[in-house]
């Protein structure tokens, strides 16, 4: 944790020494420019990591900044409030999560579409703010309030608000090297493959949001104490839309970025805004420039310049760590298909298949191409509702959940196009595997989750063939096809699902490649006697391990039995050599 | 339902409608999230303040429009906006740079006080028993008559088709004989020249000030996932619900109701039906 407590520390000592330099008064304004780069960080956090940008966070700003306005009117009691203040935090939280949480349900991207529901929201709150003159004054606002604790804004509440600023920068530095956030890098990259290792994608996303409105909340509080006056623009569109330029200025992959946007942008504002007529021209440029050349914003400029004078140096790697067992059924269960129909808009792609498979064993699945296979493996993680018919696992009825409950039926799927984390190095997608299935919510802020190792997972990387372990720290976009399929077919068995579908796990391979392919997966099988199901088109494969074939052809079973009898059979035979039907 | 209000609700569909067509070509075709529309309607509606500042006769204000909003477009969508294609995100974020860009570009050159023009067609007729302003009359029929235009060359034009490979495989459109430069400017340009139109007729009856477009961008975002992105169809509901809702509800409640149903029914609809009415691709 020194490594957070480092930058924490040496901002507190930055921080106080403004009022010292520069004086009161300059202190006030940094204070406010503070505020906005509280809020800024929530948003850079949840832009930055997640990828959801959120429109409207003047919303939460503004929601904590009435409350505030209303309660230090009324209330005194320094007490009372902060334990009112608490109570707040935690309800818009609260409600963060679960509006983000219901919009994201049953979705695997983030969209604009979230991004304008922040807006409308925030707009609404405008509206009503402006309006409901009762309660919120009105166009002219609420004042006519003493700051929290009676803390002189000029004076002693600076120092407020630099507790909060370091608190905050300090627990998002603390995040940053825990597997949380790993976790939501990972949701930003691959939001399917995540819902595949079994994470409830839009409860990250919502717990991200909740997390960012909790400190919008907390910056808003912070700005009616501060001002001593609150307008309906405190809880405004324009506002929203400035604390996010203020964050991608400033940098919101870098968890000081928002915080130096704010306060460079606020100060050269105040500075130049009356001496230079062209001020809101040149941020303008400046922030389409920076949206299209430098994502990073300022704060990577600043970390390229400190890397040039000091160089990352590698970690080196932290012992192994057995890992929990995975927390799911592991009992071997026939999966049976009743009846399965499928049908997308016109298209009829599974056409009433029925077959029961063993509970344990190796099972091809073949067919020409179009014949439903893909699909049908689609149809028992989830990622495909049927339209009639069931699926069962044992006596557990598993089609049309949502492909996040998939793992927790012991269900763990390969794709035919390798899908991993392409941005994360393979032993960030390692670990984020090793966590399929096992990840309690403590392990989430516990750094040995990192070093979680399963003997699954180190049969694989320990077999002399296997190319990973060379390059363990490359990231995955650099890596080659039949590298990612190994990695994609190791990050699936890291869960050992007691089902394991493989989509095509030899394409792309070299010959020596898929006989390494075809060996783990047999030794899979065999040590740990589980269903494994497998799509495969090279018949010398798929009669080398096969213990039983299913054909399928035109959304239909065809044959489903051992391999020679499929050979023999005269249907199959007419499909494969171009026979009549 | 009185007759006035009835040729409201036409005037302010009808007006969206146009409003919004410029945003449904960027947004719904080439996949921009265009912040600054409203600042294009904006630009438009200055023409009849640069004509008469010029003391250009009044039938020039049409020619002058095109020629402020066209130009601009085009720089913009060359410079900026071509590295935006498939990046729906930056588009919404650059977008809003341009606009503020665009604010603070007329407000230096006009000031930020209003400014109003007289229609070019003064006096009133009288429609079902109403007196009714017969520029606001002459414009309703000029929308429609477009609009019919406009769909009959969508049915027979392979524009849309083009534009919509163009976005989904860029190389592959290249390699097949499309001039994507070509056609992703001309349709970004048209697309602002049409909101640049609606923001020239639109002039006689606002007030014009540089801060104005942000209304127009917002409903026109709103139409546009209501009625659903992508045909005309959903452009003319999604444009007939949210004028309409707000139309309605200013008149029979307060202006505060009729804007607040608008955010509430666009919230809703962006969680439960992001699609919109008609999602079919035309």
């Amino acid at each position: 944790m020194a490594s957070a407590l480092l930058p924490a520390s040496l901002l507190l000592v930055v921080l106080l020494l403004i009022p010292e330099l520069f004086g009161d008064f300059m202190a006030y304004q940094i204070g406010l420019y503070l505020i906005y780069g509280i809020a800024a960080q929530g948003i850079g956090f949840l832009w930055g990591k997640t990828g959801v940008l959120p429109l409207g966070q003047a919303l939460f700003f503004g929601i904590a900044a009435y409350v505030t306005a209303i309660t230090l009117r009324a209330e005194g009691n320094l007490f009372l409030n902060l334990a009112l203040a608490a109570i707040v935090l935690a309800v818009i939280a609260g409600s963060a999560f679960v509006l983000a949480a219901l919009v994201f349900r049953g979705r695997n991207e983030s969209g604009p579409y979230f991004s304008l529901i922040t807006l409308a929201l925030v707009m609404i709150a405008e509206q009503v703010a402006g309006t409901a003159t009762s309660l919120t004054g009105g166009f002219n606002g609420m004042s006519g309030f003493n700051s929290l604790g009676n803390l002189d804004p000029f004076g002693g509440f600076y120092y407020v608000i630099v507790a909060a600023t370091v608190a905050v920068s300090l627990l998002l530095f603390i995040l940053n090297r825990l597997p949380v956030n790993l976790i939501a890098k990972a949701v930003l990259d691959n939001e399917p493959r995540m819902q595949l290792l079994g994470f409830p994608t839009h409860m990250i996303k919502g717990a991200a949001f909740a997390f960012s409105a909790m400190i919008a909340a907390l910056a808003g509080g912070l700005f009616a104490s501060h001002q001593g006056i609150v307008t309906p623009a405190s809880t405004g569109f324009a506002l929203s839309a400035e604390l996010v330029i203020l964050t991608a200025v400033g940098g919101r992959f870098h968890v000081l970025g928002p915080l130096i946007g704010a306060v460079i942008v606020g100060w050269a504002s105040t500075e130049l805004r009356d001496s230079f007529p062209y001020w809101e021209l040149l941020m303008a440029v400046v922030f389409i420039l920076v949206v299209l050349k430098a994502p990073g914003g300022i704060a990577e400029l600043f970390e390229a310049a400190f890397r040039r004078v000091r160089p990352k140096t590698p970690t080196s790697a932290a012992p192994a760590v057995t890992a929990p067992e995975t927390r799911f059924d592991k009992t071997p269960r026939p999966l049976r298909f009743e009846d399965v129909r499928l049908k997308i808009g016109v298209v009829r792609i599974l056409n009433a298949v029925s077959f029961e498979t063993p509970a344990t064993g190796i099972i091809s699945v073949i067919g020409p191409n179009g014949a439903g296979k893909t699909s049908a493996l689609n149809t028992i993680t989830g990622n495909l509702s049927v339209t009639g018919g069931r699926i069962m696992l044992g006596e557990v009825r598993i089609d049309s959940r949502p492909p996040h409950t998939a793992l927790s039926n012991g269900i763990g799927s390969k794709l035919q196009v390798p899908s991993v984390f392409f941005s994360l190095s393979v032993s960030e997608n390692l670990v984020i595997a090793m966590m399929a299935g096992r990840l309690r919510m403590s392990d989430l802020f516990k750094p040995s989750t990192f070093q979680w190792r399963s003997k699954s997972l180190s049969d694989i990387l320990g077999h002399p063939s296997v190319p990973l372990k060379e390059e363990m720290t490359a990231p995955v976009e650099y890596l080659p096809q039949g590298h990612r399929q190994f990695l994609e077919y190791a990050m699936t068995v890291a869960a050992e699902p007691s089902i394991l579908l493989l989509d095509e796990p030899c394409a792309g391979l070299s010959p020596d490649e898929t006989a390494l392919m075809t060996k783990l997966v047999q030794s899979y099988q065999s040590e740990t006697s589980r269903l494994v199901i497998v799509i495969e088109h090279d018949m010398s494969i798929v009669e080398a391990i096969s213990d039983k074939v299913l054909v399928l052809h035109l959304g239909k079973v065809l044959a489903f039995d051992d391999y020679d009898k499929v050979r023999q059979n005269p249907q199959v035979q007419a499909v494969y050599s171009g026979g009549t039907k | 339902m009185s007759s006035v209000l009835l040729l409201n609700l036409a005037w302010q569909i009808s007006t969206l409608a146009l409003v919004a067509l410029g945003l449904a070509i960027v947004f719904g075709k080439l996949r921009i999230m265009n912040m600054a529309h409203g600042e294009f309607v904006m630009i438009g509606a200055y023409a009849p303040v640069i004509t008469s500042m010029l003391g250009l006769p009044g039938w020039l204000q049409l020619p002058v429009c095109l020629v402020t909003v066209g130009p601009v477009a085009f720089v913009l969508e060359r410079t900026i906006i071509r590295h935006l294609y498939g990046r729906m995100f930056d588009s919404l974020l650059a977008t809003w740079g341009i606009a503020i860009l665009l604010r603070e570009i007329v407000e230096l050159i006009f000031g930020r006080g209003y400014q109003s023009v007289s229609p070019p067609i003064a006096g009133t007729v009288c429609v079902f028993g109403a007196d009714y302003p017969a520029y606001r009359i002459a414009v309703i029929i000029g929308i429609l008559l477009g609009f019919i235009g406009l769909y009959w060359w969508n049915t027979r034009s392979k524009t849309g088709t083009r534009i919509k490979a163009m976005v989904g495989n860029p190389n592959l459109a290249e390699a097949i004989g499309i001039n994507t430069a070509r056609l992703s400017a001309g349709a970004f340009v048209f697309g602002c020249c049409t909101a640049g139109l609606a923001g020239l007729i639109l002039a006689p009856t606002v007030r014009i000030e540089p801060m104005m477009g942000l209304d127009y961008l917002i409903r026109s975002f709103f139409a546009l996932v209501v009625g659903g992105l992508g045909s005309l169809e959903g452009l003319g509901i999604g444009s007939g619900i949210i004028a309409g809702t707000q139309t309605f509800l200013g008149a029979v409640a307060s202006q505060t109701y009729g804007y607040l149903a608008v955010l509430t029914l666009s919230t809703l609809f962006l969680w439960l039906k992001p699609n919109g009415v008609r999602s079919s691709s035309r």
